[in-house]
């Protein structure tokens, strides 16, 4: 046994959990768990737990095929929301039953580019900002949500029941070891931002996992409802999940400019160019509800355009000015990302096309002024659109696996089905006394 | 389990035995020059047991400095077991933290540790490491502040335990890298600083200044 494993089984007996959860994402990101007594944990360290292989394929689940969840013993963590009956996590590396990769498991595909990155040299460092809104108690699908913050639910505490929750959030992330650089009230009412400090892709995957669901305990802890859902108010902007993305060599910033004037080094120019050449094919990914492009449609802040500039807020990726004592800080931010997303696929994505860049020495195209596209590209106007993008990318098969391709693209082309066969809101108010 | 690295040129098999009777894993090094075991344990040891009989080259003396030389083994609590006739040739007694005399039972050697570790480690004999209010226990993988109990993940306790346990030195990141992680690693030399920063959040604000951020060198504990 290794310390590592000593460890858990120490701490399950000394502290008296009860209860192991042992995590895993599908192919949207969606959190699963499988529940083990703690009698089983041993053995479920040693051998992992068996699963029905078709639970990661989200809503497109097809025929039933056993898998094994290895629970990873460096992510065993109590969790911090169940004081009275103690519970702890460990997320999981799925495989097959004769121990072979596993293709639809997208933290595998994380944990696959980031060794190429390794072999390579490079450490992919990833800060993040989180906007969400809290919303109180929901009623049938398709009502619109009441707000907590504009005086429309007083039931809840009469001042700022978002200062509250944020307070607990962020003590139940500290403790789970997800530290927060800040958090703040956003535009809209009973929307809130807030920014995870950077770390590691793989740790970065799985905190923002853990961060949404910290966040639905602590909303519902207070009675209300947390959702990440892109754009769920039509009058106020949607939600974004900015990723702040850089690159190291060892302790050194591969992407810090030698050169005052230049906001990002030749590698970290060639890495930004790779991404900004993929980043139509990423949109699916990063983007991947139908509900996702009214977010990006109606801009409030959210990217249209392939573009990247140091000033302005339209474009898809920023870099922040070059500040020559702080190489560590030097860094882009990628703004289209929503927190629907799956961020073990994204980051997969954003890694590999960068690295594309870097490899093929591609170059950055010219930094957009004023949030002037220039001609740029277009970021995919839908679902559909963005989907087609992806399913025909050739760096989505090599970096993803063509297994976890289909069964995204499978999911996605039955969502856009659902759609299409749904009469909405908006059919009624456009048609109905019209036609 | 903890190691403990047993140095002679022959015998031994009694102090292993000991050793492991007290929760310690053994290993022999040969002193012909190594200073670690042939297995290729990749983590410094909690202890260091110099056999100082028939010890020549290198001399009992030698091989201390360079254990205290060593960027891994700077810190082990070395303990030195001298025969009488050592004793009276007074070769090895000032070296290392603790001296032994031969034949020595096994409560002498369970005590001479304690006060080794005690003395390097700050560890104290029933395994726990305390300042103020933290309380670090080495046995069960269990910290707890004013008595309440902090829950780390395996990486946060590791480093933890090594700050807390190597007290006042500055360890640069590739250091800590080196000997916390091993090679066991995604992040690079960043996860160091990640990790520094959990770590304080989970401790607090009492105990989270403990840990030094030493600029454009690395991290250090202040114990006191």
């Amino acid at each position: 046994m290794t310390g590592r494993e000593e460890f858990v089984l120490r701490t399950v007996e000394e502290r008296g959990v009860r209860f192991i959860r042992l995590w895993f994402v599908d192919v949207l990101g969606l959190l699963k768990s499988v529940s083990i007594p703690v009698s089983e944990l041993e053995s479920a360290l040693e051998e992992g737990v068996g699963l029905d292989g078709s639970s990661l394929e989200g809503a497109a689940r097809q025929r039933e095929h056993d898998v094994i969840a290895h629970p990873d013993p460096r992510t065993f963590q109590v969790l911090p929301w169940k004081p009275d009956s103690l519970v702890a996590r460990m997320f999981c590396d799925v495989r097959q039953p004769d121990d072979g990769p596993f293709g639809g498991d997208s933290r595998a595909a994380l944990r696959r580019v980031l060794e190429q990155a390794a072999a390579l040299g490079y450490t992919m460092q990833v800060g993040c900002e989180v906007e969400f809104f809290i919303f109180g108690p929901l009623g049938s699908n398709g009502d619109v949500p009441t707000t907590l913050d504009d005086g429309a639910y007083f039931d809840l505490t009469p001042l700022d029941v978002g200062s509250d929750f944020r307070r607990r959030t962020i003590e139940y992330l500290e403790q789970m070891g997800i530290p927060v650089k800040a958090s703040h009230h956003e535009v809209a009412p009973s929307q809130h931002e807030i920014q995870l400090a950077h770390t590691d892709g793989l740790s970065m995957a799985d905190s923002i996992s853990t961060f949404r669901i910290a966040v639905k305990e602590a909303a519902h802890e207070l009675g209300a409802y947390a959702t990440f859902m892109p754009k769920p108010l039509a009058a106020y902007p949607g939600s974004g999940m900015h990723l702040h993305i850089s690159l190291f060599e060892g302790d050194r910033n591969a992407f810090h400019a030698a050169q005052a004037e230049q906001p990002l080094s030749p590698t970290g120019r060639a890495f930004l160019a790779g991404v900004l050449a993929h980043a139509t094919e990423l949109t699916a990914v990063t983007n991947q509800w139908i509900n996702s492009y009214r977010r990006l449609a109606t801009g409030f802040e959210a990217p249209e355009h392939v573009s990247w500039t140091r000033r302005g807020a339209a474009a898809l990726v920023r870099v922040p000015s070059r500040r020559p004592n702080r190489a560590e800080r030097t860094r882009f931010e990628l703004r289209s990302p929503d927190p629907a997303c799956n961020p073990y696929m994204v980051l997969s994505l954003v890694l590999a096309a960068g690295l594309r860049g870097i490899e093929r020495g591609y170059e950055l195209q010219a930094e957009s002024i004023d949030d002037e596209p220039d001609g740029a590209a277009r970021l995919p106007l839908d679902l559909r659109e963005a989907t087609d993008l992806f399913d025909a990318s050739e760096l989505a098969r090599e970096t993803l696996g063509d297994r976890l391709c289909d069964v995204f693209v499978a999911n996605k082309r039955r969502e856009l089905d659902d759609e299409r066969r749904t009469v909405t809101e908006f059919d009624r108010a456009r048609y109905l006394r019209l036609l | 389990m903890s190691d403990a690295w047993i140095y002679g040129t022959d015998g031994g098999e009694e102090t292993s035995r000991l050793l492991a009777e007290l929760g310690f894993s053994p290993h022999r090094v040969a002193a012909n020059g190594t200073l670690r075991p042939p297995e290729g344990e990749s983590r410094a040891p909690a202890l260091a047991l110099v056999l100082a009989n028939g010890l020549e080259q290198p001399s009992c003396a030698e091989l201390c400095a360079r254990l205290a030389a060593d960027d891994e083994l700077g810190e082990v609590p070395v303990i030195v077991a001298l025969g009488s006739e050592g004793l009276l040739e007074g070769i090895g007694v000032a070296e290392g933290h603790e001296l032994l005399v031969e034949p020595f039972t096994a409560e002498e050697l369970q005590a001479r540790i304690a006060r080794a570790r005690r003395a390097v480690n700050g560890i104290d004999h029933d395994d726990i490491v305390r300042v103020g209010s933290l309380e670090m226990n080495l046995a069960t993988y269990q910290v707890a502040i004013g008595g309440r109990p902090v829950d780390f993940t395996y990486m946060e306790y590791e480093l933890l335990k090594f700050l807390v346990t190597h007290p006042k030195r500055v360890f640069s990141r590739e250091a800590l890298l080196n000997r916390v992680w091993g090679y066991d690693y995604y992040g690079g030399a960043r996860t160091v600083d990640v990790h520094v920063r959990r770590v304080r959040a989970k401790l607090g604000s009492e105990h989270a200044a403990r840990i030094k951020t030493v600029r454009s060198v690395g991290y250090r504990w202040e114990g006191t």
